[in-house]
């Protein structure tokens, strides 16, 4: 870097120097000279440290230079010098072929001098040995201030100097030196057309070839000249030229263009290895009509379209119903149906009896109706010991019930409340409200181990009852006699339930034969059924087949003899059928009756297996009535039971009559020994 | 000079296999099986282009050194000037192929010393950067590789009777004037050597192709 100063320095005295003795302005100014000039100073001033100063000021230098130089040669004569009081000095000089060349000055500000024959050329070849100068061969005629070489004149590779001077040898007012071959700016190329290589599809675009030939006066056939082409194209009315490649032979393709556009080509040539383009060919225009036809290239790709979705709708189609169960599943799958709470009505409507009870049976509604007649309900205990002297002896069952035969200890109490196992259980209100199934359960059990047992419940009867006052029937364990064997016994004690009434109560006929939850027991109904008819067959035949299948304990309050329903069996009233009491005992097996026994709870005991309706009734013949016990018509809001009035009581059952009068209500144990037979 | 490049150039020459097919030349050396042969057109194209090749490298570099340095008053004689060349399109017509591929051979020959001499002073440098220096190794190295092919193309020229001296009498002839351009050449300086040889290599493009258009004129001319 140590010698650049000195020659960016030397450079500036150059320029300057060139400036005053060619009396010229730079044909590209260099509006930078007084910026160099100032920096030229400042960074020979400065040390080291202006390194990137000086190299700036190298590259401006270079650039106002190059400008310079590579104007200097460039073309046709331009007579402006804008530098004012400028000399006489050469304007251009340039060969077209390399094989003459002409130069051209002007007189600048010295008006004295336009005359011809003010000024003259002199010039010098180097490689000659000789040093005189020679003058212009030829001035040329028509042009002013210009001098041609010819041929002979022109000597390739030697370096040439010309001077312009005045008339008289005595001011050299211009002096240029060169090579020919630096100044070699090539005609324009001739015979410029274009081809059309194609279009696009769309019809939007298309690709042309540009032909030309190169200029006549350039011998490259013999080799003499190596031109390299370059082709400009803008759009008509824009000033924009798109430059394209370098191109060395006569052709070129352009890609590209639009339709319906007009554009213009030209092209300029120059030497290869030289920086002197010549002059543009002249323009020649490209246009390519194109009708667009959209319809006819947007058709087939709208029915293309249209027929793939048809296509793709229809294989879908295909799919769905080829395979139903998987895809249909995976496309459309099953809508759930709404679980709504209650009860189907199409199940009210022809659903079976049995599905109707057990979907009452678990509805909450339902459910919590009965339920809530629970508290309302007593269990009777019947002492069936004292029931068996008390038939022996003749007496009624409402006596038996009530426990003034005479045997019958303290067994015989209406017990509300006792120890034992199965009875309490079943009667704790509590109990009976939380849980009514467990409870069943729970009196099913019991019942099931009373049947096991039946003499230790008998047994167990006599301590409970023992409080009990004797004049109390004691009509304890019902579910117990129901369960054992005396089930077709303690069948008579009780009255068939008949129906259940929407709010939940019982409806009781005496002699009535239920339908047990039915068709399911019936293979367990049978022995027990058997028995049963006997039972009621000695009763007096007008017993049929009977089933128990509701365990319900409804108190008639008008009697004094209490109606006990555990089992829907009909309770006989009169001697006979406490007879019949006692046949069955004898006869009955243990498990079948069980089962019967189980069926006939069904009120309160689902059944195992059996569903849990307790407000089963099927319709039921009527059997004759009891004279003991009245029939349950219905059980008021309050609570209360209403008996049914037509039934004719028994000449033994002479406290049984209708009494609606009678105060309705819950019949306590309290109240029991109020009553009178 | 001519005793130093004798023995290199007559070593090369013994390994020239040089198979004359009419109008092509398989460029085989040590008689090697399928080579493809190449006529003397394509021989020329590919000198023309090394040429062009050349030219363009000098001047690249002697722009370049412009940027650098002043264009001083440039000795404008080189040390080439002793070879007689055409200066002018009949001039240079008018000679002949022999003396035309005679003249490129001289030229290519004095500027083998003086184009690797230039190369290793551009290595030391620092104002150049890299690239000018790998321009100048091309240059140096391109040249060789013309004059070789060139050599070739000489040497096709007389197996086929266009030309009557061989290469050997063209060197011959002409090594006897390079000895004494060998010290002017060493004195040059970086710029005039490559105003010189930019010059020179122009020489020799033009002359290659009017060569080549003369005998070959199949395409490119």
């Amino acid at each position: 870097m140590g010698r650049l100063i000195p020659v960016i320095l030397l450079r500036w005295e150059e320029t300057l120097q060139w400036q005053r003795v060619s009396g010229t302005a730079p044909t590209v100014q260099c509006l930078c000279e007084p910026l160099f000039a100032d920096l030229a100073r400042e960074v020979s001033r400065s040390g080291p440290e202006m390194m990137a100063a000086r190299h700036l000021l190298l590259l401006l230098c270079q650039a106002c230079l190059l400008l310079e130089t590579g104007s200097f040669a460039a073309a046709p004569p331009l007579s402006a010098s804008e530098a004012p009081l400028e000399g006489p000095h050469f304007t251009a000089c340039l060969s077209r072929e390399q094989e003459t060349f002409r130069c051209w000055w002007s007189a600048g500000s010295f008006r004295n001098l336009s005359e011809p024959g003010a000024l003259r050329v002199f010039f010098l070849k180097k490689n000659s040995l000789s040093r005189n100068w020679m003058e212009c061969p030829d001035y040329t005629a028509t042009v002013p201030n210009e001098c041609y070489f010819n041929k002979s004149y022109t000597s390739i590779w030697t370096s040439y100097c010309l001077q312009l001077r005045s008339r008289h040898h005595n001011v050299t007012y211009d002096e240029r030196c060169f090579n020919v071959e630096d100044i070699v700016h090539p005609d324009p190329p001739v015979s410029l057309n274009w081809t059309l290589l194609n279009v696009s599809r769309s019809g939007l675009h298309f690709d042309i070839i540009v032909r030309w030939e190169p200029p006549p006066s350039a011998d490259v056939k013999a080799g003499w000249m190596s031109l390299i082409y370059e082709v400009q194209y803008r759009e008509r009315n824009t000033s924009h030229w798109e430059v394209l490649d370098l191109e060395t032979s006569t052709q070129q393709s352009i890609y590209g263009l639009h339709t319906n556009v007009e554009y213009e080509v030209r092209v300029r040539c120059k030497m290869r290895a030289f920086d002197n383009f010549g002059q543009f060919s002249d323009s020649i225009v490209v246009h390519v009509p194109v009708k667009v036809h959209n319809k006819e290239s947007t058709f087939p790709v709208t029915v293309v379209f249209i027929f793939g979705v048809v296509g793709l709708a229809i294989l879908f189609m295909l799919i769905i119903f080829s395979h139903q169960q998987k895809l249909m599943v995976i496309l459309l799958p099953p809508v759930p149906a709404p679980k709504i709470k209650g009860i189907d009505p199409d199940l009210l409507k022809k659903g079976r009896l049995d599905e109707l009870s057990s979907v009452l049976s678990s509805h909450p509604l339902c459910k919590a109706e009965m339920y809530r007649e629970e508290p309302w309900v007593e269990f009777i205990e019947l002492d069936l010991e004292g029931m068996d002297t008390a038939e022996k002896t003749g007496c009624s069952d409402t006596q038996r019930l009530l426990g003034l035969a005479p045997h019958l200890g303290s067994s015989h109490r209406l017990a509300v409340k006792d120890g034992d196992l199965g009875r309490a259980s079943c009667y704790e209100p509590e109990l009976l409200e939380a849980d009514p199934a467990a409870a069943a359960a729970f009196c099913l059990r019991s019942q099931e181990m009373a049947v096991t047992s039946p003499e230790p419940q008998t047994e167990r009867f006599a301590p409970d009852t023992g409080p009990a006052p004797d004049g109390i029937p004691d009509s304890r364990p019902v579910i117990q006699t129901q369960l054992s064997t005396q089930s077709s016994i303690s069948m008579d004690f009780y009255a068939q339930v008949s129906d259940v009434t929407p709010l939940g109560g019982v409806v009781l006929s005496p002699g009535q034969q239920v339908r047990g939850p039915g068709e399911k027991g019936e293979g367990g109904d049978g022995q027990p059924l058997k028995n049963q008819k006997e039972g009621q067959k000695k009763e007096g035949g007008g017993v049929g087949e009977k089933e128990v299948p509701f365990p319900l304990l409804i108190v008639a309050p008008d009697s004094g003899a209490y109606t006990s329903e555990l089992g829907t069996r009909q309770i006989g009233s009169d001697c006979s059928r406490g007879e019949a009491f006692q046949d069955p005992p004898a006869e009955m097996p243990q498990p079948p009756t069980e089962k019967n026994a189980v069926q006939q709870f069904a009120l309160i005991v689902p059944p195992a297996g059996e569903y849990q309706s307790p407000y089963f009734l099927p319709p039921a013949p009527q059997l004759p009535p009891v004279a003991d016990y009245t029939v349950v018509q219905d059980v008021d809001a309050q609570q209360s039971l209403l008996l049914n009035p037509s039934t004719p009581p028994p000449p033994n059952m002479a406290p049984v009559k209708p009494q609606p009068a009678m105060p309705v209500g819950y019949l306590t144990p309290d109240l029991l020994g109020n009553i009178s037979l | 000079m001519f005793r130093k490049l004798k023995g290199p150039v007559l070593f090369l020459l013994m390994f020239l296999d040089v198979q004359i097919i009419v109008g092509s030349t398989p460029i085989c050396v040590h008689g090697h099986t399928g080579c493809q042969a190449l006529s003397l057109a394509d021989l020329f194209d590919r000198v023309i282009q090394h040429s062009a090749r050349v030219h363009g490298l000098s001047s690249d570099l002697h722009s370049d050194f412009d940027q650098y340095f002043l264009p001083s008053k440039i000795n404008r004689n080189c040390h080439t000037s002793y070879i007689l060349t055409p200066n002018g399109k009949e001039n240079a017509q008018r000679l002949a192929g022999e003396d035309l591929a005679g003249v490129i051979l001289k030229l290519l020959l004095a500027w083998r010393d003086p184009l690797s001499q230039f190369h290793r002073s551009m290595a030391q440098h620092e104002d150049f950067t890299s690239f000018s220096g790998n321009k100048a190794l091309e240059m140096s190295d391109m040249v060789q590789q013309l004059r070789l092919g060139v050599e070739r193309v000489a040497e096709t020229m007389h197996l086929l009777g266009m030309i009557s001296n061989s290469v050997r009498g063209l060197i011959s002839k002409e090594a006897l004037g390079s000895q004494a351009s060998g010290s002017e050449a060493r004195s040059m300086t970086d710029q005039q050597l490559l105003y010189c040889f930019r010059r020179d290599s122009h020489k020799i493009q033009i002359y290659l192709k009017i060569l080549k258009c003369r005998i070959a004129p199949e395409q490119g001319c």
